[in-house]
């Protein structure tokens, strides 16, 4: 441990983290998706695992939904709850999501759209807590969010898996939105002690203990 | 040392000094100012060359062309520029001028009230409660709207036959014209009320007297020659405030809704609770799209729209207050 050693964390997006490790502002960035070609000069790292669950109001009474379904309420083309079995609801959905700025937003493009860009009848909130408080206040609301947001909302089986740690930490993924959790680096020589530091947050049982308490899911960390 | 002589502070101030380091900080301001509207034309202009007048015009999905435009950079195939902003213009005459309207009238009555009828220890109280809220953090009256205000419009006023009605297009989920108009109101009438009690306080007194030894009673006194006499100051407090409200941006990225959508008065009532997106929240929501050269213009051209209506809103305040200064007072 190096006490000389202080962190500045700039809570900007996960697109806005990429930039600064490419031109140099960061010598490190976290990330919650896959490269893309414009992350040219950055190396990405798996540090642990998160899935992405999707999202009801506690008073809706659906247990399960298929990416299909999922793919077609963010597409606008279902637009009652009485398209999708089982939520006991005849109202109209409110689908709720990200901005671009969100990597959850590109995550979920990726994974359940299939990169088409959502309806305009999704609401695009600016922060992953307004998106949990949207699905939280409005009983025909639908929404998604990292595994550590899910409290006061109920997350359901996606494609008849439960969104938990169990099926998200282990190879092969069975939750479909298990997602990596990046740590971003520049290509060219990355700085030892970051370096170091990413190790330790990879592989330590203490490194392991924090990120499970913090909603994640600690993927190499030993035990 | 003895009572009125003056104290030494080091060297001495002279007033020639006083005056040219004065000047000097004046113009860094004034050059920091043509700076910055330098900065922003240039980089917006390439959005407004290409589109010409029908930048400010309708027609095609306002959200499309933004993501055409942001993604045209990383295609290699030539950058798109095509925007029709109408849809975030028309959003923001709406919700501001909304805002201005119900503010304008509320924070009159209420500023009337304050002077003229509220007995004086109330007037003491109220007048610096006045004076904080017109100092809270926009962001504030945002959470208190996603938390308070959107919920109720969402789950009591909107009804099941107007969600369906527009279903797969918008969404009516509280997120609306009528939430951001109500919090912007509420942001923005604080500042008026602060302006307008300062200018009816300082009404010539005379004047004031004069109408009441006439047997006028005390609403007329106060409605035909105070709220005249201050009618310039009323303009500029209400210039001051729209000024305010088009440059929200985070509160109204909060609650106006995020779809570029042009509510319709046609449409009857249901427009009041249809979602929308202004100008300024256009920005906070896609800064992310600035490595984008296209995208940034576009957002530039924005920026630039925004700081070109402010200055002509007060240019046109300037005016309005030197026609009616006639009327004397402030």
């Amino acid at each position: 441990m190096n006490p000389k050693i202080h962190f500045v964390y700039t809570a900007d997006g996960g697109n806005a983290g990429i930039k600064d490790v490419q031109n140099g502002t960061s010598q490190f960035a976290g990330q919650a998706r896959t490269p893309l070609p414009s992350d040219a000069g950055t190396t990405y790292i798996k540090l642990y695992l998160d899935g992405l669950c999707l999202d009801v109001n506690p008073k809706n009474k659906l247990s399960n939904i298929s990416i299909q379904s999922a793919h077609d309420i963010y597409r606008g083309l279902l637009t009652n709850w009485s398209q999708i079995p089982g939520s006991n609801l005849t109202t109209t959905i409110d689908p709720v999501g990200r901005d671009t700025n969100g990597g959850t937003y590109n995550f979920f493009l990726q994974s359940v759209l299939n990169n088409e860009p959502p309806a305009s009848n999704v609401n695009a909130l600016t922060a992953d807590g307004l998106v949990v408080n949207a699905v939280k206040q409005d009983p025909n609301a639908i929404g998604y969010a990292g595994l550590a947001w899910q409290k006061g909302i109920k997350p359901v089986k996606v494609n008849g898996v439960k969104c938990e740690p169990k099926n998200i930490s282990v190879e092969p993924l069975k939750y479909p939105l298990s997602r990596y959790i990046f740590v971003v680096l520049p290509t060219d020589n990355p700085s030892p002690a970051v370096q170091k530091f990413v190790d330790w947050a990879r592989t330590s049982p203490e490194a392991g203990a924090v990120i499970n308490k913090a909603g994640g899911v600690a993927a190499f960390n030993k035990k | 040392m003895e009572e009125g002589l003056q104290p030494e502070y080091g060297p001495k101030w002279s007033d020639q000094r006083v005056e040219r380091m004065l000047g000097a900080l004046v113009l860094a301001v004034v050059a920091l100012l043509v700076g910055l509207i330098v900065v922003v034309l240039a980089n917006g202009w390439p959005s407004f060359a290409h589109n010409g007048l029908s930048w400010f015009g309708s027609g095609g999905n306002v959200d499309e062309e933004l993501n055409a435009i942001s993604q045209s950079a990383e295609t290699g195939s030539g950058y798109v520029y095509t925007f029709h902003a109408w849809p975030l213009i028309w959003s923001t005459i709406l919700i501001c001028g909304g805002a201005v309207i119900v503010g304008l009238v509320t924070a009159l009555f209420i500023s009337v009230f304050l002077v003229e009828f509220a007995p004086a220890w109330m007037s003491n109280v109220l007048r610096p409660v006045v004076r904080f809220l017109a100092s809270v953090p926009s962001v504030i009256y945002g959470l208190l709207g996603v938390l308070v205000l959107v919920p109720f419009i969402g789950n009591h006023l909107i009804t099941e036959h107007q969600k369906a009605s527009v279903a797969g297009i918008i969404s009516l989920s509280g997120y609306s014209l009528m939430a951001a108009v109500i919090i912007l109101a509420i942001m923005i009438a604080p500042l008026m009320v602060s302006i307008f009690t300062d200018a009816l306080s300082s009404v010539k007194p005379g004047w004031l007297e004069g109408s009441l030894a006439l047997g006028v009673n005390r609403w007329r006194t106060i409605w035909k020659i105070g709220v005249r006499a201050a009618r310039p100051a009323i303009v500029a407090g209400t210039v001051l405030a729209l000024a305010r409200a088009i440059g929200e941006s985070v509160m109204l990225a909060m609650i106006s809704g995020s779809t570029a959508f042009a509510p319709n008065p046609a449409d009857g009532l249901i427009f009041i609770y249809e979602p929308s997106r202004p100008l300024a929240p256009t920005i906070v929501k896609s800064v992310d799209q600035l490595s984008s050269p296209p995208a940034k213009a576009t957002l530039f051209a924005i920026a630039s729209f925004l700081l070109f209506s402010g200055a002509l809103f007060s240019l046109a305040g300037w005016a309005t207050r030197r026609a009616m200064s006639r009327y004397g007072a402030a």
